[in-house]
């Protein structure tokens, strides 16, 4: 055997002995990135109500690590599209999406942001909010719970953390 | 009792401004032209005793064939209750603001502006107050076609400052 | 020599602002860190509710008025049903009525709560936001077994009640009422008590009488300017001529009488549920309504209290099963008319104290 790749996996095995783990670096970043969300507060009608309640005491969604609602969008990495977004809204919320650094994933939550929800058919609204910005993950409801909002963030997590294997679920293999 | 003096008041004002009353589920309407709204509104809100004076709403409403602005007015200093309704011409439709009546007319005014394309003269500031600038056409009316959800999802452009 | 002078200054805030409770926007000019003049613009949350009620038969509406103010969803409910009940002319089982209340007051309690909360998170109070929320959870809770939903409850219908409130929902009622003053207590000591909320809420922004009149204000921010005036107790709709309960009343004109009024109204609020519970009688909770809603031709005008202010709705009957036309007065849409005049010559964060005690919720704005 070569004696610089000797070497090295003594080296490996010192390390190991320390309690440090090899990985790549995507995986570590998408692990940390997964784990610790800071979703701007982009509360847009009912939904944010139940968003605020999601913060709340009760649910406490600092549990998971994502209580770090900002302000403003150059801070943040998750937009959390809650509730109506009509015609005269939908150029701003691009603009918000568009201050967002990368990376950056959106949560639509609520039927409204889903697909319009009750509201489709009237003058001043627009089908979703998946037409103006991509959507990640869909929170269905009127307006969602706040454990759906929690099991959104959840399946958030997944995706973030597991690139690889989200997209053969897509694929459907 | 209450009723009977009001209607008194409200019949010799409706002779006044050529106007005609109905009473419809316990209210009080009185429907004038358009031209007479301010003479109408000052005179209700100086009815003696039971003066018409708190502006509690203000709305437009499509009659296919003319619109009409309907003014809810009552009291904090009593039970009367009185609708005016102003007839306005379709084709033309201006009316005289009532922001010099009572200042918490702009929003409203600015509503039915927004909503019926009704232009109110006098108003401080009359533009559109929930549509964006460069909307076109009266959502409220009835002979507003919504567009197809295609033309709806198009973004609109942000208009600068906002 | 020349003036040094502070240049004017244009501020943009909104729509996405945190202290902006939804998507409202006003762009203030600003004179160093004083406010020289505001103009608020809406309709970012406009959705045409108006234009939808055209195209959805009487009962398909209710949903709707749920999302108007959805702070307090039972009293919109309350209000659209019971003008559509006075255009049929429709008498509701008394069981009902008193169910009704009692939903009624629970909404105006959370809908206090959550104004104290955003008042407070508003002047960066996060601890007393979190102590009302968690007691709003206890309502959500009594609205949920009920109904099935924690915000839009939707269990008012045409003629009565959808459903009766299970078992387990008079004790948590019970529960909830005997704790209130323990709650109250609590507001006090962690947010009216504290030496910076009143330092920033104490006769900042001054609506006086005649101008709260002229600008059709209505609500509690009516009566923190010194008129006694409650269409419960002036118009009685429903039967609130039963209950032995006052109209509380400030005469501060303030920021913080407009934020404490609403402590006042919980325990008047508190009083009427405690007699309904005691009063409410057995019996059915629908009246005899026919399957296809048709009221006869004609128009009528309906208000009730809202937690915010009067809500009205201006129906106009056709004698179809969809309204000809129909019209929502909302009021913190016309009580925001008074933030432009009261907050000139503040500061800028006054302002943004000015309109958490205006207590607008975007919905019932916007519409």
């Amino acid at each position: 055997m070569d004696v610089a790749l000797e070497k090295k996996l003594r080296d490996d095995e010192t390390l190991l002995e320390k309690n440090i783990l090899v990985t790549n670096i995507d995986k570590l970043l998408n692990w940390a990135r997964g784990h610790s969300f800071w979703p701007v507060t982009l509360g847009l009608a009912c939904c944010a109500i139940e968003m605020m309640a999601t913060g709340g005491p009760r649910y406490d969604i600092s549990r998971f690590g994502y209580e770090v609602f900002r302000a403003s969008p150059r801070q943040a990495d998750v937009m959390i599209v809650a509730g109506t977004c009509t015609r005269k809204m939908a150029p701003l919320l691009r603009r918000i999406y568009d201050q967002m650094p990368e990376p950056k994933w959106v949560i639509a939550m609520g039927s409204c942001a889903c697909a319009g929800g009750p509201f489709v058919d009237s003058y001043s609204m627009l089908a979703g909010a998946d037409k103006i910005v991509p959507v990640d993950v869909y929170i269905p409801g009127c307006p969602p719970r706040p454990e759906s909002l929690l099991y959104g963030l959840l399946q958030l997590q997944f995706k973030v953390s597991n690139p690889a294997k989200v997209r053969l679920m897509k694929h459907g293999k | 009792m209450e009723n009977k003096v009001l209607k008194e008041q409200v019949e010799k004002l409706a002779a006044q401004v050529n106007g005609e009353v109905e009473e419809i589920i316990g209210e009080l309407v009185l429907k004038v032209k358009a031209s007479y709204v301010i003479e109408t509104l000052k005179g209700a809100k100086s009815f003696p005793n039971i003066p018409c004076d708190f502006l509690h709403d203000l709305c437009g409403v499509d009659g296919v064939d003319h619109l009409e602005a309907v003014y809810q007015l009552t009291s904090l200093r009593g039970p009367q209750r009185l609708r005016v309704k102003a007839i306005i011409d379709r084709e033309n439709p201006v009316i005289d603001s009532v922001t010099s009546i009572w200042q918490g007319a702009n929003f409203l005014e600015r509503e039915a502006y927004d909503m019926f394309g009704i232009n109110f003269k006098g108003h401080p500031n009359l533009k559109r107050i929930y549509m964006w600038d460069d909307f076109e056409g009266y959502p409220l009316r009835k002979d507003y076609v919504t567009e197809p959800i295609e033309v709806r999802n198009i973004v609109r452009t942000r208009i600068e400052g906002e | 020599m020349t003036i040094e002078k502070t240049e004017e200054l244009l501020l943009n805030m909104g729509p996405q602002h945190p202290s902006m409770h939804g998507l409202f926007r006003m762009v203030v000019n600003l004179e160093g860190e004083t406010v020289t003049k505001i103009d608020p613009k809406m309709g970012y949350l406009h959705r045409g509710i108006e234009k939808l009620a055209e195209s959805r038969t009487y009962s398909q509406f209710i949903p709707y008025t749920d999302r108007l103010d959805y702070l307090a969803s039972p009293h919109n409910n309350w209000a659209y049903v019971q003008t559509v009940e006075k255009l049929m002319g429709l008498e509701i089982p008394e069981r009902a009525e008193y169910l009704r209340v009692i939903f009624g007051e629970l909404a105006r309690i959370a809908s206090h709560q959550v104004c104290i909360a955003s008042t407070a998170l508003d002047m960066a109070g996060w601890s007393a936001w979190s102590y009302a929320f968690r007691d709003r959870e206890r309502i959500c809770d009594m609205y949920e077994m009920t109904a099935g939903s924690r915000l839009t409850v939707n269990n008012m219908r045409i003629g009565g009640m959808s459903n009766e409130p299970p078992a387990e929902f008079w004790p948590a009622l019970k529960s909830f009422l005997d704790d209130t003053p323990e709650m109250l207590e609590e507001y006090n000591g962690i947010f009216f008590g504290n030496e910076i909320a009143q330092g920033r809420l104490k006769s900042v922004g001054i609506l006086s009488k005649e101008l709260a009149e002229n600008l059709s204000i209505t609500g509690p921010c009516l009566r923190a300017s010194g008129v006694n005036y409650d269409v419960r107790k002036a118009e009685p709709y429903s039967i609130y001529d039963r209950f032995d309960f006052n109209v509380p009343v400030r005469y501060g004109c303030d920021s913080y009488d407009r934020t404490i009024i609403r402590m006042d109204e919980i325990v008047e609020s508190v009083k009427i549920i405690k007699q309904a519970v005691r009063d409410i009688p057995e019996g059915p909770i629908m009246a005899k309504v026919p399957k296809v809603i048709k009221p006869p031709v004609g128009e009528v005008y309906h208000r009730v209290e809202n937690p915010k202010g009067e809500l009205g709705f201006y129906i106009v009957s056709d004698g179809t099963t969809k309204p000809a036309r129909l019209r929502i007065r909302a009021g913190t849409f016309i009580n925001l008319q008074m933030l432009p005049i009261v907050s000139l010559g503040w500061k800028i964060q006054d302002v943004v104290a000015i309109f958490a005690t205006l207590d607008a919720v975007l919905g019932e704005v916007d519409k």
